[in-house]
């Protein structure tokens, strides 16, 4: 698929069109589908987002090898915590229940000692990645706030806070490694189950999972990460 | 199980004087003979043997090739030599037989064929692990640290690394709880030896 850079002028039907990645994005911006026509500069402005905002997520999302260094600056802080707490919401709430009850149907269809262990090992992964989304809720996102806060009320007193991003950013590690183990597993190693369609759509939905927190990571490492050094310049 | 045989060669006396030895191996359940070579592959397609004898003027060059691929390409292939044949020919045989071999001589020959056998069915995929590595692989998923594995190996911690990155490499599972899965898969250790 030919990247594709988004403009404030593009119809948003035509976005997800284009690359369906972009869907699970509406939500973490507060935007519902059934918009008809509108364009993204459209969107944007009846629900309150900052456009170039937007656009400039979007495009990280999508595009790897997209730089937004020169746009950064300006950006809304609170638009972006809003957008990371809505993208963890989306994981805990829908994909990983989602996941684990394919996982559950599986266990069930494979009469096999070994589903067992997988069981475990996937419940140990999914410890993982909970562990680490609330991290970064309960620690690594108030800290942010809190600067964009003293920042706004000018009255940068960084000394109250015991943390920096350069934490972050060591303990922003891959939680990708068990996931790619469960791919193997299921595509390689397993023995054929009853239920062909049932292994597919769990497979399906380990890569779809994969991809998002892939992006995701971009997004953090792409923009939370050189935003929060900006500001905590700012104060030192 | 028992193994089946066929046997093709034109002269009667040398291919029942070749029954009489085989038979006399005890491994065949099925010997089945052969005079001449336009109905051979049909009846390697029905009866799959393990071991084919052939007098090789029966076979050229591509025409044995032919032969190798029957049968899953499981089935090994003797040649029964009373003449002098092109060596280029001999070489593409799994064993050769001569007619002056002795009894005993021609029976073991054909013994380390059977031999050889499972060997060549299972023909090894290039990421089939090595003994080593599952050594190594079912002492990591029962819960022992490198050091452990080293010592009980008797191989230094800088083998069972290498050891251990090969396995990662060979399977495309990293991690110690997803190897553990793919043992219990593979039946290299059993639920109960996995806390």
């Amino acid at each position: 698929m030919k990247d594709l850079i988004i403009s404030g002028k593009m119809k948003m039907a035509d976005i997800i069109n284009h690359d369906k990645r972009a869907l699970v994005l509406m939500p973490r911006f507060g935007i519902e589908l059934g918009f008809g026509d509108q364009t993204v500069r459209e969107i944007c402005k009846n629900k309150g987002i900052d456009t170039d905002f937007f656009i400039l997520m979007v495009n990280v999302f999508l595009n790897p090898n997209y730089f937004p260094d020169r746009k950064l600056k300006g950006l809304d802080v609170d638009m972006l915590l809003f957008y990371l707490e809505n993208s963890h919401k989306y994981y805990l709430e829908e994909k990983i229940p989602y996941l684990e009850s394919l996982l559950e149907e599986f266990k069930n269809s494979v009469d096999h000692p070994a589903t067992g262990q997988l069981e475990k090992f996937f419940g140990q992964y999914i410890e993982e990645v909970k562990d680490h989304l609330a991290y970064e809720d309960h620690t690594a996102f108030p800290y942010v706030a809190a600067l964009s806060e003293q920042i706004k009320s000018n009255n940068p007193n960084i000394k109250d806070i015991d943390y920096h991003i350069g934490v972050f950013k060591e303990r922003h590690d891959n939680i990708e490694e068990k996931l790619s183990d469960l791919k193997s597993l299921l595509i390689k190693y397993f023995p054929p189950s009853d239920d062909r369609y049932l292994r597919i759509r769990l497979l399906n939905e380990l890569m779809d999972f994969e991809d998002d927190l892939i992006n995701h990571a971009r997004i953090e490492d792409k923009v939370l990460i050189p935003i929060v050094g900006q500001l905590e310049q700012k104060i030192s | 199980m028992g193994k089946s045989l066929i046997i093709a060669e034109q002269s009667e006396i040398i291919r029942k004087g070749l029954v009489y030895i085989a038979e006399a191996v005890g491994l065949f359940n099925a010997i089945r003979e052969v005079a001449c070579a336009s109905a051979l592959n049909e009846l390697i397609e029905r009866f799959k043997p393990d071991v084919l004898i052939i007098n090789p003027g029966m076979v050229s060059i591509e025409s044995l090739e032919t032969l190798k691929e029957l049968n899953d390409g499981s089935m090994k292939i003797a040649a029964m030599v009373y003449a002098l044949f092109d060596d280029e020919l001999m070489s593409r045989f799994d064993e050769v037989i001569m007619v002056s071999d002795t009894r005993n001589k021609i029976q073991k020959k054909i013994y380390s064929l059977i031999d050889k056998t499972p060997a060549g069915k299972q023909k090894k995929p290039e990421e089939a692990l090595s003994n080593r590595e599952l050594d190594v692989l079912k002492l990591l998923v029962k819960g022992l640290s490198n050091k452990e594995i080293s010592d009980k190996l008797f191989i230094s911690t800088h083998t069972v690394i290498s050891h251990r990155k090969n396995i990662t490499r060979k399977l495309n599972i990293k991690s110690v709880a997803g190897l553990t899965v793919y043992a219990i898969l593979n039946e290299l250790i059993s639920i109960e030896e996995v806390q």
